[in-house]
């Protein structure tokens, strides 16, 4: 079958290629790299950027997979209360998210420029001079900005996913809990939450994932600086094999981020697995 | 269905507060298209003076510049070239796959399912340093075939996964009447169970034409001559030109967001369905 020779050739046996490349250390042009063994693993350990990089992929994973659920969650809510524009706030919604990250990155980078850029411009029309910064090229602010930016990207998926997931929810049940005297917030969190659970979890293990994944926006926007400060496992990777030549290390980098993932990736898949067995809802 | 004309929510009242919000988030979400759109049009020296006021003159110069010199008009067809074939390629071959994966007994069909749909664990990156030496040794580097098959098989685990979970939904009626009456395999997979299957095709598609023209690393590491150039690859190196001149850059953005937001406009509901059943189905 053609699609086993395709996946075959450029999935599977790359990837064993990357596992061999992890145990050697190769510099792109050696026929017989030198075995090493565990040298690039034990390296890794010790590298204090590794760490750093690491560090940085924690905060993303963290605030990267909250924030667009919070939000797409809410905005969902808002969307399946009101009668009108559905249609429009969709549209306008999920349009960052077919964008291509290069474009994105680009023109937030417009939006993030210091002296003229539109973010520093609102903060001192409104008096916040102070808060005014060069977002991109200040290590303390470089991450956040880009992360702001990969959620202002995404949530609209989110959002998405669980407006669809909405149109299930039992309304009979919603009018007991009316009748019962519970808040909204407490309707979300007794009726329409556990019902949606299973969708939920999808999306949690979607937005996880991808956070190990990062890549793109940060290799546009800083390509990990300034000085380390937006540096993430993904461009580092990069940067050492391709930067450096150091194909072996960055491949070594790049099995242990995936390794790192796919619990993530099979618990979360299971726990949502038994809750549709359980009959949640969709 | 009529019934998604009234307002759900969290009673039976709308929420007459969302549309603030909502009309709010809006206008976060689209501001960077508008800014795009706003500095691509204006003239070059408005561009100098003042460059991201928003429609501040008009002139098509940055266009132009952006076509011609900036060669974003081969940019275009490059693209085409690039997104064009994979996109094909994927939904034949994920439409066949997905066909045996759900309906035809063979021997070793679930191992051979899980070893497609590692594609979907496994982040890009892991494997992306070892296939440049394998593209290289097979002389795939640089070459429209070589990117072409890459950008397919980084599609193929979804598209089986998918194609798999609307095949494996068909009722085996229709197919064992088929057989009755004298169908051979390949007639029942052509004339009968493809055409009730093409509304998956048709969103995995649009969806697989989206992720294959926004690609970014895919043409960057394996078109290193810069021949069959895309827009992606274009725009980022284009951006780190000596000469960051803002008004063709961002012309060259509109210029590779345009047929993005286009498409999805006009197949806005193919598109958001797509990714729907992609995150609930299975």
């Amino acid at each position: 079958m053609p699609l086993l020779l395709v996946v075959g050739i450029f999935l599977l046996f790359p990837l064993a290629n990357a596992v061999y490349f992890a145990f050697v250390d190769f510099d792109g042009l050696d026929p017989a790299p030198p075995w090493v063994g565990l040298g690039n693993f034990t390296e890794l350990a010790q590298d204090r950027a590794v760490w750093a990089a690491f560090r940085n992929n924690v905060v993303w994973i963290i605030i990267g997979t909250v924030a667009p659920l919070a939000i797409g969650l809410w905005l969902a809510l808002l969307v399946w209360g009101v009668e009108r524009g559905g249609i429009f706030y969709r549209l306008a919604f999920f349009i960052p998210y077919v964008l291509p990250q290069v474009a994105v990155g680009i023109v937030w980078g417009w939006i993030y420029e210091p002296s003229r850029g539109w973010l520093n411009r609102v903060l001192n029309a409104v008096g916040l001079d102070g808060l005014a910064t060069g977002w991109l090229g200040n290590p303390n602010t470089a991450l956040y900005a880009v992360l702001f930016t990969a959620i202002w990207a995404t949530f609209g998926f989110v959002f998405v996913i669980f407006l669809a997931a909405l149109r299930n929810v039992d309304m009979e049940l919603i009018d007991a809990a009316l009748l019962d005297g519970a808040n909204a917030f407490a309707r979300v969190r007794y009726i329409i939450l556990p019902q949606i659970m299973p969708v939920f979890i999808a999306v949690t293990t979607i937005t996880l994932i991808g956070g190990f994944a990062v890549f793109d926006i940060v290799f546009v926007m800083t390509g990990g600086g300034p000085a380390g400060a937006s540096e993430v496992l993904g461009t580092y990777a990069y940067s050492s094999a391709f930067g450096l030549n150091r194909i072996s290390y960055g491949t070594t980098l790049a099995l242990v981020i995936t390794v790192m993932s796919i619990p993530f990736a099979v618990g979360l898949n299971r726990l949502q697995r038994r809750l549709s067995l359980e009959g949640g809802g969709a | 269905m009529s019934r998604q004309r009234r307002a759900a929510g969290l009673g039976r009242k709308p929420i007459t507060w969302a549309h603030p919000i909502l009309i709010a988030m809006s206008m976060l979400t689209l501001f960077p298209l508008v800014l795009t759109v706003s500095t691509a049009l204006k003239t070059p020296q408005d561009v100098r003076v003042n460059p991201f006021g928003l429609f501040s003159s008009f002139s098509t110069d940055n266009l132009v510049t952006a076509w011609t010199v900036g060669r974003f008009g081969d940019y275009v067809a490059n693209s085409f070239l690039l997104s064009v074939p994979s996109t094909l390629l994927v939904i034949v071959l994920s439409t066949m796959g997905g066909y045996a994966f759900a309906r035809l007994p063979f021997r070793g069909r679930t191992t051979l399912f899980y070893l497609v749909v590692l594609g979907l664990l496994v982040p890009f990156f892991a494997y992306m340093i070892p296939l440049y030496f394998q593209l290289r040794s097979m002389q795939l580097l640089n070459s429209l075939i070589g990117v072409n098959l890459v950008l397919a098989s980084t599609g193929l685990s979804f598209g089986t996964f998918f194609m798999r979970a609307f095949f494996a939904e068909l009722p085996g009626e229709i197919e064992q009447a088929a057989r009755v009456d004298g169908a051979t395999e390949l007639q029942i997979f052509l004339r009968v169970m493809l055409p009730l299957v093409t509304s998956g095709i048709g969103a995995l598609a649009v969806f697989t034409f989206l992720q294959n023209w926004n690609n970014f690393l895919v043409p960057l590491l394996y078109i290193p001559s810069g021949e069959y150039r895309p827009l992606t690859t274009g725009l980022y190196l284009f951006m780190g030109g000596r000469t960051v001149d803002i008004g063709p850059l961002a012309a060259g953005t509109l210029i590779t967001i345009l047929p993005v937001v286009v498409l999805f406009i006009a197949l806005q509901r193919q598109v958001t369905q797509g990714f729907l059943s992609g995150a609930v189905k299975g």
